[in-house]
């Protein structure tokens, strides 16, 4: 056997073809790795050592339609706690330190359990420079625990707006499912009223700083000198509707009581003043909101978070008398010559409806002016319930307006069908239409809406939908991009209207209900109304428009519990008219044109 | 004569000092501090590894320039007391040894520290040269095979104790590699492998156990030896299996890690499969042409733990690119293949045993190293040779390179 001899070639050749088999094989996978796999590979190796770092946006800024400042950004410290490496023995002397009560710390990481415990926990927003100077010495005490600089909504700027402007969160987790693309955990979010509507203008981009890391994630320096960093991107501005000094009137009128204001711009539907009352403190969300202020928001029995001018619905009362006025005179039901006389009250069947007054001999006009039911009880008898529905609706009762807010309800505007769908086809009588004529029984009507009947009556049955964006700037190209929504015209003639239109005039300016807010200056036309509260006493009502001859503003004033419309309502809807008209006239035309230049320079600053 | 030779070796250095060789490795230690040096500058632990590194190449060259000057029949002379003063300082390092990661490996003296398993590597490959060709050996005798194998076999053992599974594979390979040179019969290498395959098949768990043993009674009928022989190679493999699941079970937690990680690498992503993936992806990054020299991100982020060690080609991947490793595997090519040639010409089977021995002892450092950063080979703790930071390695390489030039030298020379 040749074979088996000391160094053999037979031997040498397998130990040569193993030498050269095994550098083939280290050619060809370096020849893979390097050249055929190599995009992958340098990307793996990116995204080992590239850390992106995230920099909110601040949010865009509301102004109001004179460009005022309503609710800014200030820049504030967060506290955040990422799970996986901190150590829950911390909790007591960071809770020390925020002067929070001890276990916040435990009850705000057990609200987010749900998220990768790698992912940083925001503990506490706008905390003071002496949190972050004991952070900044103590910080390798402190594993798990750190900080960014965010800014934070900032409404100090003298008025509250709660409701209309609604408020901004952490992203919850069912949305973020939803918008993984477009947000990332721990994103604020707009929740509510305009901060929700208009998110995607007021949120910005995200910027991302890349920076390089090494394998203990310590950053080292800056990936690529920048390059690649993308900048933020501030929020579209906000130009709103809402006029500060007439939001404010409305604001302090309704410092101790329960209601909402809505004014509206008749001919454009702009929201000049938005008010529910009592408000919450949108700074309490602006830092990271516990369980607690939630419950206690929600178990105030007055309600402070419910958006009492656009979702709370009554019996409008009185105020709606227009209704069944305007149906009878646009279908000939009646003239101007028509009368009735009222002996105090009106019999049907068996049931006696009453009148607050002896009346005597009632016209169209002075039913308004002096408010009496007897007229209305009769009237609306003769109109019928449906037709008489059908006007209801066509001033907007009955369906939501479209405001642009989310919060918002549709109340309700009675009918044949909808009685025989609640009562059944006989479980109802006529009586049940009778008290329709005077706003009273299952008409169910928001403040909003009776803005917006009050701004048809104002502009003769044109106008706008209400809202409250009246343009924004966009951010990227620095334009001002002004938005108006659709006119519409709810077709009733202007003969109708100027009967209507002439008698609220008088209850104001003649010899009607709301003598005592009458002003040579502002003209206000309007009508009471006392809306009839189950739980208490009754609503105070006002709706009306200034100035008569070419009105400015519409206006509806709700004081929950506070007995007749004139005496409380009415005043507060004459001082917060003041407060626009009074200062409008003066400003207006100055505002007009320089609008873009002011509102270019409070930007910039 | 003496007149004409010396005159030979003024006009042609290559003649007595073969260059094919000696450039080749001087390059390679040039790239190894190069890569050392990027792998360590500013590094809060290991940034003095260069000037360190730089000191042990002078007493390296050093070193091995005299074992080139000394007379080459000291090297048989050498070979027993070298052989067991190794065995004596393995069995020291146990008692006395300094614990580093996990191995008690290390001779601590001063700052320096000394790996005997270094030193026995040499005793080891004189010891099976002297014994496998001592007199009238018959490899194929089953004795003499014994004796040859406890040679490699002792040395294993002590350095599995430690424990350096690496270094261990190593001296098995060389053990084996010399038998097989001397002449071994296929049925004398049947019975030397075959426990190595059943121990390997052992790994996979019991039915590839139960299979790899049914092999073997296959192979056993194949070869149609008396029924003593078979039957007692039979039950050599099978306590191979079952010595080895024993020992499998006394190694170190991260030794067993490291074959488990090897027979799954997605088990363990973040331990000892993460050394490998992030030489991988150095490698793979490093592209055509490289990131550049002390720009390598995975290499100068620290993301290789102990880069400077098992894991320095793959800094030479990430900075210098295709063409460095290229570069770099060629050079080891020449060496092996010069080595590989120079064994035919030696003068006699002792020489040519210590040639071959150095071959493996370089070859399997290198195919184990290099298979490992690519990812091609489980992750085995070795050092690249010439390349990786460690004196006792690099002593040692030299020496032995000096041992083979002693050999070159006098390859004309009769005794």
């Amino acid at each position: 056997m040749d074979d088996n001899n000391f160094g053999s070639y037979f031997r040498r050749r397998i130990i040569f073809v193993m030498m050269i088999g095994f550098f083939a094989i280290c050619i060809t996978q370096l020849f893979n790795m390097q050249i055929l796999k190599q995009p992958a590979y340098s990307e793996k190796s990116d995204e080992n050592s590239v850390k992106p770092i995230y920099q909110t946006a601040p949010r865009g800024i509301f102004f109001d339609r004179n460009h005022k400042v309503l609710v800014g950004n200030k820049p504030s410290f967060t506290l955040r706690i990422t799970p996986s490496t901190y150590d829950k023995k911390l909790n007591l002397y960071i809770e020390a330190i925020l002067g929070t009560s001890p276990g916040y710390i435990d009850r705000i990481l057990k609200q987010n359990e749900s998220y990768s415990k790698f992912i940083p926990r925001k503990i506490a927003k706008d905390v003071s420079f002496k949190v972050i100077a004991w952070y900044e010495e103590n910080a390798s005490k402190l594993p798990g625990v750190d900080y960014i600089m965010e800014t934070q909504r900032d409404y100090s700027f003298g008025i509250m707006g709660s409701h209309m402007f609604g408020y901004t969160k952490e992203i919850p987790m069912e949305i973020y499912q939803h918008r993984k693309n477009e947000y990332d955990i721990g994103d604020d979010i707009g929740f509510g009223g305009i901060e929700k509507t208009y998110e995607d203008y007021l949120r910005g981009d995200k910027g991302i700083k890349y920076m390089l890391v090494d394998a203990k994630q310590k950053t080292i320096g800056k990936y690529k000198n920048g390059e690649e960093d993308q900048t933020t991107v501030k929020g579209d501005d906000l130009i709103l509707t809402i006029d500060k000094e007439a939001q404010s009137v409305a604001e302090e009128a309704f410092k101790d009581k329960r209601g909402a204001v809505v004014a509206i711009d008749p001919s454009t539907g702009e929201i000049i003043a938005f008010l529910s009352a009592p408000q919450y403190n949108l700074q309490d969300f602006a830092k990271v909101t516990t369980n607690e202020v939630w419950r206690e928001l929600n178990n105030n029995p007055n309600k402070p978070m419910f958006n009492r001018a656009s979702m709370s619905t009554f019996a409008p009362g009185s105020t709606f008398k227009m209704i069944s006025a305007i149906a009878a005179l646009e279908e000939g039901i009646i003239d101007t010559n028509y009368r009735i006389t009222c002996g105090g009250g009106y019999q049907f069947g068996d049931r006696y409806f009453k009148c607050l007054h002896v009346h005597g001999t009632v016209e169209v006009e002075t039913s308004i002016e002096k408010s009496c039911n007897t007229f209305y009880y009769s009237l609306v008898n003769k109109i019928g319930l449906d037709l008489w529905s059908k006007y209801a609706k066509k001033f907007g009762f009955g369906s939501k307006s479209r405001i642009d807010i989310p919060e918002e309800a549709a109340g309700i505007v009675p009918s044949t069908d909808y009685y025989n769908k609640v009562y059944g086809k006989n479980g109802w009588t006529k009586g049940f239409v009778i008290s329709l004529g005077i706003g009273q029984g299952e008409l169910n009507v928001t403040p909003l809406q009776l803005a917006q009947y009050a701004a048809l009556f104002a502009n003769s049955g044109k106008s706008a939908r209400p809202h409250f964006l009246k343009g924004y700037t966009d951010t990227r190209t620095n334009q001002y991009v002004e938005v108006k929504p659709q006119t519409y015209d709810i077709g009733i003639s202007k003969k109708s209207f100027d009967i209507v239109r002439r008698a609220m005039y008088l209850v104001v300016n003649g010899a009607g209900t709301a003598t005592n807010i009458k002003s040579d200056e502002l003209q206000i036309s309007g009508k009471t109304g006392t809306a009839q509260n189950p739980h208490g006493k009754e609503h105070s009502l006002f709706i009306g428009f200034a100035p008569f001859n070419n009105p400015k503003i519409a206006i509806a004033v709700l004081v929950e519990n506070a007995g007749f419309g004139s005496t409380v309502a009415a005043p507060i809807a004459r001082d917060i008219i003041k407060a626009y008209l009074i200062k409008g006239n003066k400003e207006e035309n100055k505002n007009l044109t320089a609008a873009t230049n002011v509102q270019e320079e409070q930007i910039e600053h | 004569m003496y007149r004409r030779n010396r005159l030979n070796i003024n006009y042609k250095l290559q003649d007595r000092f073969d260059l094919a060789i000696f450039i080749p490795t001087v390059v390679l230690i040039i790239f190894g501090l190069l890569a050392i040096y990027s792998s360590t500058f500013n590094h809060p632990t290991a940034s003095g590894n260069f000037q360190k590194q730089l000191i042990f190449t002078v007493v390296a060259i050093i070193a091995f320039f005299i074992t080139f000057s000394l007379p080459q029949q000291l090297f048989k002379s050498f070979a027993i007391p070298l052989f067991f003063a190794s065995l004596f300082f393995l069995l020291a390092v146990l008692v006395v040894g300094k614990t580093v990661y996990g191995a008690k490996s290390w001779f601590g003296i001063g700052g320096f520290g000394f790996q005997p398993s270094e030193l026995a590597k040499l005793g080891t490959i004189l010891m099976l040269a002297y014994w496998l060709t001592y007199k009238s050996r018959d490899i194929n005798n089953l004795l003499d095979i014994g004796v040859a194998l406890a040679i490699g076999f002792v040395p294993i053992m002590l350095i599995m104790l430690e424990p350096d599974m690496g270094t261990s594979i190593v001296f098995a390979i060389i053990t084996i590699s010399l038998i097989f040179w001397s002449g071994i019969s296929l049925f004398g290498l049947f019975i030397v492998l075959s426990p190595g395959f059943v121990v390997f098949a052992s790994l996979f768990g019991v039915y590839a156990f139960v299979a790899a043993l049914l092999l073997i009674v296959a192979a056993l009928f194949f070869f149609k030896r008396d029924l003593f022989n078979s039957i007692t190679v039979f039950i050599i493999n099978l306590s191979a299996g079952f010595f080895f699941d024993y020992a499998f079970k006394i190694l170190k937690p991260h030794q067993q890690k490291r074959i488990a990680s090897f027979l799954d690498p997605s088990a363990d992503p973040l331990g000892s499969g993460y050394n490998a993936l992030q030489a991988k992806v150095a490698i793979g990054s490093g592209g055509f042409f490289g990131k550049g020299f002390l720009h390598g991100n995975q290499t100068q982020l620290r993301y290789i733990p102990q880069q400077w060690t098992d894991f320095i080609y793959c800094v030479i991947g990430e900075e210098f690119g295709f063409i460095g490793s290229v570069l770099v595997i060629a050079l080891f090519l020449t060496i092996f293949l010069r080595l590989f040639k120079l064994s035919a010409t030696a003068k006699d089977k002792f020489s040519v045993l210590i040639i071959i021995g150095v071959l493996t002892l370089l070859f399997s450092h290198f195919a184990i190293n290099i298979g490992m950063n690519l990812g091609i080979t489980p992750v085995v703790g070795l050092p690249l040779p010439f390349l990786s930071y460690g004196g006792s390695s690099l002593l040692i390489n030299m020496v032995m390179l000096g041992i083979v030039m002693n050999i070159y030298k006098n390859r004309k020379l009769h005794t």
